[in-house]
């Protein structure tokens, strides 16, 4: 009887202890928050930054999710629309803070919204993480708890201006949508190199986001005789007017700076109206350009959204592995300060699809900025190919952006 | 001087879609008085119906278009039976509402059904002509053939049909025409449907021309208001002679001097004009 009672209480505290054992390794959920244009016009990045959000994390969760100790953290996305809208955008971080619990806050495909946010985000037990939003000041102001995928618009204007005059172009005509200032940027940078290689930029016509008919500017731009054309801007306008231009006649070599797929760009253009169209950007994701994991990232969006992703969502996929890396790194969910520290001494993450240059071996420099290589694509019988990468020395504009005060 | 010649002929284009826009606002507004700024977003309707035709289920371009206008035809027609006949004899305040209450409902049923991505009809349409220098898009060229031939048409049936005639004689003198016989109940409806499926024509441009998304209707309905006031109030040739003049200025606007600002010196010309025509371009004076 003793014996027995011996057996059963030596079996009741195996129980006890294995018990409390699994109860210390719990699965715990760990909310990541995403704001993003999910409509308007800006949807055609915001939408397809989500969806990448959403299957980096299926993608984390179904490999065992997050573990840090003996606990095993699974993520779970919550997406707000922020339309690109500043005010919308700082109401959806404060949601995702204040009610949702959310510590890390990714997304961000707009420059406007996400300028808002990264003003208040300092001030917070936050972590942000920007996407495909390129004005250059988001990274300048000194933010700790801040860093962007995405390289600044005017360092890849740099490059692109450089590009088109080593191609013999003399007198370009730029069009686009130059009210929003990362654009602008673009140009201003394209311009002082284009000038440098013995250019001139013959005349600067805008449209608004919202513009369909940029038929008025184009007739400008044919009388003025320019040997090419450079347009900056969304995806949908910028389709217009490369649709426009040829039914205006223009024929002339058509650069942009737009970053849409060939889907995107096929809803409102022809292929052959497309044809020859260069768009000089960040090497972003496009076939013929990107590595194993990139074909595998196109693959599973494809299969998982039944669209093919955006050459520029990406950015958010590579946001939430590199949350991943920096979170195991600090080894907490908790300290957001410790995860943005963290992510700033990180290395490349192996999952990455962008093919990103690390300053001294990290991902993001001392100023939280990642910064891709730069490339020239072509539109080539329907579809975006990789010709060659643009000049772009990555240390050198670091050395810049850290000049820049605020 | 080309130039010149291609802005205006880009404006007639953008003209053409304001001229419908605005020929269903001043009937519905000249004829039966209500300010119906849901016309925008019931064109739109039109306009995806097009594109949900011809781009999911595969069905003629030349088959969509004529269905849409039946289709605009009895939606114009049960907006009016609907909406506005049960308060025919309250307050202008009241069909005023509705017209409000009206637009949301219908940007929201748009959203619904076609989703918030901007759409763009195909028509394969790729053709250019070329006439002494000035280019004219395939596209552009049949919106401008398009508006042309349905403006004499509605003129044709307003002038030259027993319809048309109680349609008129409703306008000058409700009292008068219910004396003379005419089914004052009908005309309303008749109107209505008319006036709606000129608006889903010119969504079906829109949409072939640019795009249509959500509050595209809402800045054309705008623009129609901006050229019903432009050519004077329930005036059909007003709203023709308005709708061009609107186009070819912000085309001029946009081409001569800063597109940034087309839109206000579109409008600047209309204040313009009203402060030398109150009554609009066509208007009768009062």
């Amino acid at each position: 009887m003793k014996r027995r009672s011996t057996i059963g209480a030596g079996l009741a505290a195996a129980v006890l202890a294995a018990s409390t054992s699994l109860a210390g390794a719990a699965e715990k959920d760990l909310v990541v928050g995403v704001s993003d244009a999910l409509t308007g016009p800006a949807a055609v990045y915001g939408v397809p930054q989500a969806r990448a959000v959403e299957l980096a994390a299926e993608e984390v969760n179904a490999a065992g999710g997050i573990r840090l100790g003996e606990d095993t953290y699974k993520i779970t996305v919550l997406s707000y629309d922020d339309k690109a809208n500043p005010t919308e955008a700082s109401n959806s971080v404060r949601k995702l803070i204040d009610r949702d619990g959310a510590r890390f806050l990714l997304g961000f495909c707009c420059s406007g919204a996400t300028g808002a946010v990264a003003s208040f985000i300092q001030n917070e037990d936050a972590v942000m993480l920007v996407g495909n939003a390129a004005e250059r000041s988001i990274t300048t102001r000194g933010i700790d708890n801040l860093v962007r995928t995405r390289p600044p618009a005017d360092y890849t204007g740099a490059a692109a201006g450089t590009f088109v005059a080593s191609k013999g172009h003399k007198r370009v005509a730029v069009i686009g949508a130059l009210e929003t200032s990362f654009y602008a940027m673009y140009v201003d940078a394209f311009e002082r190199e284009f000038v440098k290689g013995g250019g001139e930029i013959v005349t600067r016509e805008a449209f608004g986001l919202k513009d369909r008919d940029m038929s008025p500017q184009l007739t400008k731009i044919r009388a003025l005789e320019p040997d090419a054309l450079l347009v900056v801007g969304y995806v949908e306008p910028a389709a217009f007017v490369y649709r426009q231009s040829v039914e205006l006649g223009l024929d002339v070599p058509r650069y942009g700076f737009t970053s849409g797929s060939e889907e995107q760009f096929l809803r409102v253009a022809s292929s052959e109206q497309m044809e020859g169209v260069w768009d000089l950007r960040p090497t972003e994701l496009t076939l013929q350009s990107t590595g194993e994991t990139g074909r595998a990232y196109h693959e599973n969006f494809t299969a998982r959204f039944g669209v093919q992703p955006s050459p520029s969502s990406p950015y958010a996929y590579d946001q939430l592995y590199a949350l991943r890396d920096a979170i195991l790194k600090a080894g907490t969910v908790e300290d957001a300060a410790a995860v943005a520290k963290a992510l700033r001494e990180l290395p490349v993450p192996k999952e990455a699809v962008m093919q990103y240059i690390p300053i001294d071996g990290r991902m993001f420099d001392g100023n939280g900025q990642a910064y891709t290589t730069n490339g020239a694509f072509q539109w080539q019988d329907g579809a975006w190919v990789f010709v060659q990468e643009l000049p772009s020395v990555a240390e050198d504009y670091s050395r810049f952006l850290s000049s820049i005060d605020g | 001087m080309l130039e010149l010649v291609q802005q205006i002929t880009n404006g007639v284009a953008i003209g053409s879609v304001y001229v419908l826009i605005a020929l269903g606002l001043t009937t519905v507004f000249g004829i039966l008085g209500i300010a119906h700024f849901a016309h925008g977003s019931v064109s739109m309707f039109g306009g995806y119906l097009v594109y949900v035709l011809v781009a999911s289920q595969g069905v003629s371009l030349w088959l969509a278009i004529p269905v849409a206008l039946i289709v605009g035809m009895g939606v114009g027609g049960l907006i009016e039976f609907l909406a506005y006949r049960p308060v025919r004899n309250a307050n202008h305040i009241n069909a005023f509402i509705i017209a409000l209450g009206l637009t949301m409902m219908v940007e929201g049923i748009n959203l619904q059904l076609f989703g918030a991505d901007q759409v763009v009809i195909p028509t394969g349409f790729d053709r250019v002509f070329e006439i002494a220098g000035v280019t004219i898009p395939e596209t552009r060229l049949y919106v401008i053939l398009a508006a042309t031939v349905l403006v004499i048409a509605m003129t044709a049936f307003v002038e030259g049909t027993k319809t048309g005639q109680a349609i008129r004689a409703v306008a000058q003198n409700r009292d008068a025409a219910i004396l003379m016989g005419v089914n004052v109940r009908s005309i309303p409806l008749i109107v209505f449907a008319m006036s709606t499926m000129l608006g889903v024509a010119a969504g079906v441009m829109v949409g072939s021309l640019f795009a249509i998304a959500p509050g595209v209707g809402e800045a054309m309905v705008v623009k129609g208001f901006a050229v019903l006031i432009l050519g004077g109030l329930g005036s059909i040739p007003g709203a023709i002679i308005g709708g061009l003049v609107l186009g070819v200025t912000e085309a001029l606007a946009a081409g001569f001097l800063s597109s940034a600002y087309k839109d206000v010196i579109a409008f600047v010309v209309m204040i313009v004009v009203l402060l030398f025509r109150p009554q609009g371009l066509l208007g009768g004076a009062k």
